[in-house]
């Protein structure tokens, strides 16, 4: 299943919960956001059971990117237990989301 | 064991080209994407030099079209970052992270990329100022100021392309004078809307929100400076990503796979498409034309009619 697109009231409520939140900070201009969406969703659907990943739309949710501390897009960042817990910047490959994963999420 | 007729390194316009002709020919066809169909091309923001879109097409739809119309002829992607390749084997082997592949024939289409100047922010202002490519590009600053980064011929052809177009062009370059082969040098400093920067390295994008200019150091003086601009051609030469094949393949100085127009590379079944191959010139056509005209050297290696002991031509 395709990640899908959340705001800030959202965000607060998912990172609330039990699992792991993987959220893509994107923009409809950037052209390295757009190339790595399947790559996005396809590593977001073979973790479903593990990570809870959603895409965040910067141009929308400026206050909340300025919050999180986001200056470079597409920047991936994973929370656990409500906090941020790792981040990368444009992963040049789905392997790269991968090992991005299994590192940040201890595996 | 599963055993393709085609493996196919890369899903750029050559990948999937070749991809489609397979499909069609009725070969088993698997292209090994490690990120998105188009590769470059999915990059750029609006292609317009590619026949049949007459008001152009940005890179990442024209290639999501590619994939959707191989698949639709049966070819299989895999998002899967290749690792090793032995060509030579029987069948090919290609080790992936997602797994290994088999392979009576093997497409080698992983492509080039730009240079970078590796500054921060480089990547994040690639399509808000930062560009790579001024034929792919340069429409967009008409009346703008651009500066060129870089010395050699693809430098001074990407500032002869943006010359007409741009109000004013800076052509910043590390030292005195240009590497570029002198047919360039007299247009360029005749150039009325043509200023040089020599002996100057970028050191700093500046940007709000996009870019707005540069920041420079004098590398004879080490002089700090900087220049306003609405964009910036980087053109500090291309690396093929042929890495993975050197060992097994000829490779020309720039690093790209020895193939003619046919794509047969020295191991029979094996075949250079697109920006990896040693050619004239490379863009989204000439790619293509190299997917078409593999699938039709590879199906003669497949029906044993390839004279195995050939060089590439």
């Amino acid at each position: 299943m395709a990640a899908i697109s959340v705001d800030s009231e959202q965000f607060s409520q998912m990172l609330a919960g039990e699992k792991p939140l993987l959220v893509d900070f994107w923009a409809p201009w950037c052209v390295h956001c757009r190339a790595l969406q399947a790559a996005f969703d396809k590593a977001a659907e073979e973790n479903e059971d593990s990570v809870l990943a959603v895409k965040i739309n910067i141009d929308e949710e400026m206050e909340l990117t300025n919050a999180e501390g986001i200056e470079v897009i597409p920047t991936l960042v994973l929370y656990k237990n409500g906090k941020r817990a790792a981040s990368v910047v444009n992963p040049g490959s789905k392997a790269a989301i991968d090992a991005f994963l299994q590192d940040a999420l201890g595996r | 064991m599963k055993v393709y007729d085609m493996l196919i390194v890369g899903g750029g316009p050559g990948g999937y080209t070749a991809a489609l002709y397979a499909a069609r020919a009725g070969l088993s066809v698997l292209v090994l994407e490690k990120l998105s169909a188009g590769g470059q091309m999915a990059l750029s923001e609006r292609i317009e030099n590619y026949p049949g879109f007459p008001e152009g097409i940005d890179g990442y739809t024209l290639a999501e079209q590619m994939q959707a119309q191989a698949e639709r002829f049966g070819a299989q992607t895999e998002l899967a970052e290749v690792l090793a390749l032995d060509l030579r084997a029987n069948p090919k082997i290609v080790e992936t992270s997602e797994g290994t592949f088999y392979g009576r024939t093997v497409v080698y289409a992983a492509g080039a990329e730009p240079r970078q100047l590796g500054l921060p922010m480089e990547q994040a202002l690639v399509g808000r100022g930062v560009s790579y490519c001024a034929a792919c590009d340069g429409a967009f600053y008409r009346g703008k100021t651009v500066a060129v980064v870089g010395g050699g011929d693809s430098a001074a052809a990407e500032a002869m392309h943006l010359l007409p177009v741009a109000k004013k062009v800076i052509l910043i370059h590390r030292r005195d004078t240009l590497r570029a082969t002198k047919v360039y040098h007299a247009a360029l400093t005749q150039a009325e809307n043509l200023e040089f920067r020599w002996n100057s390295a970028v050191t700093e994008l500046i940007y709000d929100g996009r870019l707005t200019g540069l920041r420079l150091k004098n590398t004879v003086t080490g002089e700090e400076s900087s220049v306003s601009c609405d964009g910036v051609f980087i053109s500090v030469g291309r690396e093929p990503a042929t890495a993975l094949v050197s060992s097994q393949l000829s490779l020309d100085k720039g690093g790209y796979i020895v193939a003619g127009e046919s794509t047969r590379t020295e191991i029979p079944g094996v075949y250079a498409v697109g920006d990896v191959r040693s050619k004239p010139l490379r863009q989204v056509v000439t790619a293509v034309a190299d997917g078409a005209a593999a699938v039709h050297s590879a199906q003669s290696f497949l029906a044993g009619l390839e004279n195995t002991d050939c060089l590439p031509e």
